[in-house]
C-alpha cells in the first residue's frame, strides 16, 4: 500500500511545539497545496488540533513522500532536525491506515472515546476536497475511517459515560431522579464548576434553575446568566423544598446544609427523592445527610470516584474498539489490493464480451432463421460459457492480490490475451 | 390449538427471559430492547391463547389455579409491556419475564387436566371477579417487582459501586414511578375485584359463614396491605425504599395467597 502517514500528537511533541505548527500552517499557509507541490505525493489530507498534527498521504514513492513532508513540518514548525525526529511518527502501508483509523475512533485521543476529532476530521476532509487534495484512494480511505469510528461507537461503550466531574454530575442526577424534564435546580453558592454542572443539566432538559448566595447581587448575576431565579440566603431552606437537584459550592468554613434541615424539607416536600452534590472543600453538606431516606449526596470524591471508574471501564472497551479497529484495516487492505487487478479484469472481461458480439454478429444470417426463443437460447449459452471460462482467473487473480502480490499474473495475462498496457 | 398457543407463549416468555439474563450479563441495553421485542410476541401468542379459550366457553378463561397462573402471567407482561412503553425501563423486563415464565411453567402442569368448574364457582359474576382480580394483583405485582429493582439500584448507589450493573438498572425516579402506577391502578381494581367476589358469595353461599374462609380472608389481608401502601404513599408521603421494601414483603404476602392457601381452602378452591 503506498500510503503514508506522518505526525505527532499531545503523546510525542509537547504542546509548545504543536502549538507552533498549528500556528504556522495557520491562514495565509495553505499545506495541502504545499504537500501536493511534491511530485511524489498523488493525495494528501491535512489534519490539525490542538492535540494532533497529521498529513496522510498516497505517494508514489515513500521514501520521498516522507522525507518531503518532514521538510514541510520542519520548515513550518521552525524545528531542528532532531528535535523533529523526536516527535514525529512516521507510518506506512497498513500501519498508517491502523493509525488513521484509530484516531478516527477516539483511541487516540488524550481523553480516550470523546468525539471531538471526528468532527474535526470531517473538517479536515472538508478543506481536501475542497482543494480537490484527495483521489479514489484517499476517499475510499478516509470513509472509511469514518466507518470504523462509527463502528467503534456502537459496537462499544467507550464514549458512553461521562469523563469529566460535572458530566458525572448529570449522569448520577438522571440514576437517581430518572428524565431531568421538568426538574428544577437550586445553585447555593457559585463557582466554575457548579456552573458547568448547571450548564449541563439544562441542556440535559432541567426546566428551572434557582440560586441562591450569600451576596445577593452575586445571586442576580448568575441567575441571569442562566435565566434562573436569584433568592437570599435567608431562602436556602424554603428553597431545598422545591429543588431535586441541589449544588453546593459556598466557601462556608461549616456545614450549611443539616440533616435537620433536610428532614424538614422532606416532610414538606413529601420525600421527593432529592439529590444533593457538594463540590465545597470543606463540605457544606453535613455527610449525615447522604445516610437519609430517598436523600442521595455526593460529594466531589464520589464524582472523582465515578469518573474513574468511567475511565477504567473505557480502557476495558478499548480493547474491544481496537479489535474492530484491526478488521476494519483489513477490509481496506482488501479493497485496496484488489485495485491492482481490477481493471486488468474489466478489460479481460471486455476483450471476451466483445468476441461474442461480433462472433454473434457474423452468424446474424443463419441466427435469423432461428425461432425467437433458440436465439436467446444461443445467446445465452455463449454468456454462460464465457462466464464459466472466466471464472476461475478472475477469482484466481483476486486470491493472488490479496497474498502475494498479482503484478506477475496481470502482467502474463496482459500479455497473452494482448490486453495492451494499463490505462490505454 | 389453544394448548399449542399456550406452549408457543412459554417458549417465548422463555426466550425473552434468555434475552435479559444475558443483557443483565453482558450489562448491555441493546440486548433487553430486543429481549422486549420477544416478550411482546410472547404476550401477543398468550393472547391468542385466551382469545382460544373465550371463542370455546366464553368469559371463564380462568376458572382454576393452573389458568389463572397463566392469566396472572399474561398481566404482569401486558402490564409491563405499557409501563415501559412510557417509561423506557427496559431493564426491568429482566425481573418481569423470569416471574412470568415461573407462574407460565406451574400453570402448564395443569394443561393437559381435565376442566372440572366447581359448583360454587359457577355463576356470571365469578369471571369478572377473577378477572379484577388477577389484574389488580398483575399490578401489584409489577409494583412489587420494580420495588426489587429499587432496593439492588439504591444499594448500588449508597455504596457507590456506579459500576456497569448500576448503569444497567433503571433509574431510581423510574423504577418508582412504576411502583406507584401500580398500586394506584392496581388498589381499584383489586377493590371492585373483592366487592365483586362478595356480592356473588353473599347470593351464591349464603349466609354467614363465607367470611371465615381462609382464601377470602387472605385476600382481604392482601388487600388491607396494599390500601395501606397506598395510603402511606399518597397521604403521608413514603417514597422510594421504604415503599419498595415493603411492597416486596406485600408480594410474598399475596403469593402466599394466591397459591398457599387454594390448597387450604374447600369452598374458594379453584380446583
Amino acid at each position: 500500500m503506498n500510503i503514508i502517514l506522518v505526525g505527532m500528537n499531545h503523546k510525542t511533541a509537547p504542546l509548545e511545539i504543536r502549538e507552533r505548527l498549528s500556528f504556522a500552517c495557520g491562514d495565509d499557509v495553505r499545506p495541502l497545496e504545499e504537500i501536493l507541490r511534491a511530485p511524489a505525493v498523488r493525495e494528501a489530507l491535512y489534519l490539525s488540533t490542538c492535540n494532533r498534527v497529521e498529513v496522510l498521504a498516497r505517494a508514489e514513492s515513500m521514501e520521498e513522500a516522507i522525507a518531503r513532508v518532514k521538510e514541510f513540518i520542519l520548515r513550518h514548525g521552525n524545528l531542528d532536525t532532531s528535535e523533529l525526529e523526536k516527535c514525529l511518527y512516521v507510518y506506512c502501508g497498513s500501519d498508517a491506515v491502523r493509525h488513521l483509523f484509530r484516531v478516527a475512533s477516539s483511541l487516540d485521543s488524550m481523553v480516550m472515546g470523546e468525539p471531538q476529532i471526528l468532527g474535526q476530521m470531517k473538517e479536515a476532509y472538508r478543506d481536501c476536497l475542497e482543494q480537490k487534495s484527495s483521489g479514489i484512494i484517499l476517499n475510499k480511505l478516509i470513509h472509511h475511517a469514518f466507518r470504523a469510528a462509527k463502528r467503534v461507537r456502537t459496537e462499544t461503550a467507550i464514549a458512553s459515560n461521562a469523563v469529566s466531574v460535572s458530566f458525572a454530575a448529570v449522569e448520577m442526577a438522571k440514576k437517581v431522579l430518572g428524565s431531568l424534564e421538568g426538574k428544577s435546580v437550586l445553585l447555593v453558592g457559585a463557582g466554575e464548576m457548579s456552573e458547568l454542572a448547571a450548564r449541563h443539566l439544562l441542556s440535559n432538559g432541567v426546566g428551572r434553575l434557582i440560586v441562591v448566595n450569600r451576596t445577593y447581587s452575586r445571586a442576580v448575576q448568575v441567575a441571569e446568566e442562566f435565566q434562573g431565579i436569584p433568592a437570599g440566603f435567608d431562602m436556602l431552606e424554603e428553597k431545598l423544598r422545591e429543588a431535586d437537584i441541589v449544588i453546593s459550592s459556598t466557601g462556608a468554613a461549616g456545614h450549611i446544609i443539616t440533616p435537620a434541615m433536610i428532614h424538614a424539607a422532606l416532610r414538606r416536600r413529601k420525600n421527593r427523592l432529592l439529590f444533593l452534590i457538594d463540590i465545597a472543600v470543606p463540605r457544606d453538606v453535613d455527610p449525615e445527610v447522604g445516610r437519609i431516606d430517598n436523600v442521595y449526596l455526593f460529594n466531589i470524591d464520589d464524582l472523582q470516584g465515578v469518573v474513574d471508574e468511567n475511565l477504567r471501564n473505557r480502557l476495558k472497551e478499548a480493547e474491544k474498539a481496537e479489535g474492530i479497529v484491526g478488521e476494519e484495516v483489513l477490509k481496506f487492505a482488501e479493497w485496496y489490493n484488489t485495485l491492482e487487478v481490477v481493471p486488468t479484469i474489466v478489460s479481460l472481461r471486455e476483450k471476451v464480451e466483445s468476441i461474442m458480439r461480433a462472433e454473434m454478429e457474423k452468424s446474424g444470417s443463419w441466427l435469423k432463421t432461428l425461432g425467437e426463443e433458440d436465439r436467446k437460447n444461443v445467446e445465452i449459452m455463449t454468456t454462460q460459457i464465457i462466464n464459466k471460462i472466466l471464472h476461475d482467473p478472475v477469482t484466481g487473480l483476486k486470491e493472488e492480490s490479496q497474498s502475494n502480490g498479482a503484478m506477475p499474473y496481470v502482467a502474463a495475462i496482459r500479455k497473452l490475451f494482448r490486453l495492451g498496457s494499463e490505462g490505454d | 390449538m389453544d394448548t399449542l398457543f399456550f406452549k408457543a407463549a412459554l417458549v417465548a416468555y422463555l426466550a425473552a427471559t434468555v434475552g435479559y439474563l444475558v443483557s443483565l450479563v453482558a450489562r448491555r441495553v441493546v440486548l433487553a430492547k430486543v429481549a422486549t421485542w420477544i416478550l411482546g410476541f410472547a404476550v401477543a401468542l398468550h393472547t391468542v391463547h385466551f382469545l382460544f379459550v373465550f371463542t370455546e366457553r366464553g368469559i371463564n378463561v380462568a376458572v382454576n389455579l393452573f389458568e389463572a397462573m397463566s392469566f396472572f402471567a399474561w398481566i404482569v407482561s401486558g402490564a409491563y409491556l405499557a409501563v415501559q412503553f412510557r417509561t423506557r425501563t427496559r431493564v426491568l423486563g429482566a425481573i418481569v419475564s423470569p416471574f412470568a415464565v415461573l407462574l407460565m411453567m406451574l400453570s402448564s402442569l395443569g394443561l393437559e387436566g381435565t376442566l372440572v368448574i366447581p359448583d360454587a364457582l359457577q355463576g356470571k359474576l365469578v369471571p369478572i371477579h377473577v378477572t379484577l382480580s388477577i389484574l389488580g394483583e398483575g399490578l401489584f405485582a409489577l409494583a412489587s417487582l420494580a420495588g426489587v429493582m429499587y432496593c439492588i439500584q439504591d444499594r448500588q448507589i449508597r455504596q457507590r459501586k456506579m459500576g456497569a450493573l448500576a448503569r444497567y438498572l433503571p433509574s431510581l425516579g423510574d423504577l418508582d414511578n412504576i411502583n406507584h402506577a401500580g398500586l394506584l391502578w392496581g388498589f381499584p381494581i383489586l377493590t371492585l375485584g373483592l366487592i365483586v367476589g362478595s356480592l356473588w358469595a353473599r347470593t351464591a353461599w349464603g349466609g354467614s359463614d363465607w367470611p371465615m374462609d381462609p382464601k377470602s380472608v387472605w385476600s382481604f389481608a392482601v388487600w388491607c396491605f396494599y390500601a395501606f401502601l397506598l395510603h402511606q404513599r399518597l397521604a403521608i408521603g413514603w417514597k422510594g425504599k421504604k415503599i419498595a421494601v415493603l411492597s416486596i414483603v406485600a408480594l410474598v404476602v399475596m403469593i402466599t395467597a394466591f397459591i398457599g392457601v387454594s390448597f387450604l381452602s374447600s369452598v374458594h378452591k379453584f380446583t
